[in-house]
């Protein structure tokens, strides 16, 4: 008995169908390329009615940047500093420090905008807001719920005042025009000078004037694991960053901790930025 | 008549060559009029003098420790201090390539007595506050953004020495003095 088979097709094999499928392909190629062009939208489609992405504008870095971003600086640790006023996390005679500290900032504010200003530039005078977010906001829930709200504030101070004097030095050696380096470094020395005063108050008599960069015996930390502030850190000026611990410790046994840094393209405040 | 570019006389190799040996004769002796080497960062010659007056005075206000140090002999501040000093001469002479070999005599000669006196800390902050205003003028005269760059992390340490200085001082508290630089910066 033999088994049935289906009937071949003689005129439609798989070599037949390779080749016409070329064939196909190549005509379909060539009058595509010989076409006119009718113009229409060539983008990919799109499911859904969500709005299409905003282009951001493109940020050019340069002096009047650094200079705005400085100025919103000098805003941020004036909103840090105020709060801690506020919640009244400085003793007395800490607050008056403080309270000089903020009206040298908002001097230091109005210097920088006629600086930005004579550059061609707007001024920026309110708080980064980026900073905001990621330092000031955490660092002052962070003191408000402390076990020790003045040590931590005299710290939080000081590790910004510190953050502020190595940011203005880190600009002078990107800032192209002499006038500006030498505007950024008069206020940043001035900056030093706060960090130095606060961390003299702080540490100076237990631990000291000069830190481990200076002194090989001095220590970083307190035992309590908290970074101690030099009124001279090191033998140069630096602009690296600064560890800051605050607040109570969490069911783990830490506390929170931060590393404030100097601007970078993150930071800046744009000439397409306003307040 | 003029003559052409083809009847001009034409530089030839060992023409070249004796120009270029007088070339380098004559910049290895300017060098050496000078006293100055090559600088390692291309800095102009301005920019040289600019930063050789910032060493000098670095150097005269190590040299004015080590006069303070005469007297408290061993003191650990004084130390630290003139060795900071000497670190920043250093660094300028790294940077630049000059040599840390002359200091500022008018600078040492004025404070010299001073240093060795009752008042030699009250001196000691006067130096670093002329010193820091010194070198924030300079930043509005450099060229370069290196220059700057070395020139302002020194201002940035001498700022705070002057706080420390207060401190020892007894005026830790004065904000006048800790928080303000009323110095007058030196003419460059």
């Amino acid at each position: 008995m033999t088994t049935p088979t289906s009937p071949k097709s003689n005129d439609f094999d798989r070599r037949t169908l390779i080749r016409r499928g070329g064939l196909t392909l190549g005509l379909g190629a060539f009058l595509s390329a010989c076409a006119a062009d009718f113009g229409g939208d060539t983008a990919p489609g799109r499911v859904g009615l969500a709005q299409s992405e905003t282009e951001l504008p493109e940020g050019v870095v340069n002096d009047v940047v650094f200079l705005r971003t400085m100025q919103s600086l000098e805003h941020s640790l004036v909103e840090l500093l105020s709060a801690l006023v506020a919640s009244s996390h400085f003793s007395t005679a800490q607050q008056t420090y403080i309270e000089r500290f903020v009206s040298d900032h908002v001097a230091a504010s109005d210097v920088l905008g006629e600086h930005i200003v004579a550059a061609g530039g707007q001024p920026y005078a309110c708080e980064n807001e980026w900073v905001r977010n990621r330092f000031v906001n955490p660092v002052i829930a962070a003191v408000d719920s402390s076990d020790d709200s003045r040590r931590d504030a005299r710290n939080a101070a000081h590790a910004f005042e510190t953050m502020l004097a190595h940011s203005y030095q880190y600009l002078v050696g990107l800032a192209e025009t002499p006038a500006h380096r030498q505007g950024l470094m008069t206020l940043g020395a001035a900056a030093s000078r706060r960090s130095a005063l606060l961390a003299t108050q702080i540490s100076s008599g237990k631990y000291g004037y000069f830190g481990p960069g200076i002194s090989a015996g001095a220590a970083e930390t307190t035992d309590d694991g908290f970074p101690i502030g030099y009124a001279v850190p090191a033998t140069f000026g630096q602009v690296g960053q600064i560890l800051l611990v605050a607040g109570d410790v969490d069911d783990e046994g830490a506390r929170y901790s931060t590393l404030l840094q100097t601007p970078a393209e993150n930071t800046f405040v744009y000439e397409y930025m306003s307040c | 008549m003029t003559s052409t570019r083809d009847d001009s006389p034409q530089l030839n190799e060992p023409d070249f060559r004796r120009k270029l040996l007088a070339g380098g004769s004559a910049a290895l002796a300017m060098t050496m009029i000078s006293g100055r080497a090559a600088s390692a960062a291309g800095l102009s010659s301005d920019e040289l003098d600019l930063l050789k007056f910032a060493q000098r005075i670095e150097l005269s206000l190590h040299d004015l420790y080590d006069e303070a140090l005469q007297v408290d002999k061993g003191s650990a501040a004084w130390t630290i201090m003139a060795d900071s000093h000497e670190s920043f001469a250093q660094a300028i002479a790294g940077f630049a390539g000059l040599s840390a070999n002359e200091r500022n005599e008018d600078v040492f000669q004025s404070y010299r007595a001073a240093m060795r006196g009752a008042d030699r800390a009250m001196t000691a902050y006067e130096l670093e506050s002329i010193a820091a205003a010194t070198h924030i003028e300079l930043l509005g005269k450099l060229s370069d953004a290196g220059s700057a760059e070395v020139i302002a992390s020194i201002a940035s340490v001498e700022s705070r020495h002057c706080v420390v200085l207060a401190d020892v001082l007894g005026s830790g508290s004065d904000v006048a003095m800790t928080l303000t630089n009323s110095a007058q910066p030196i003419e460059a």
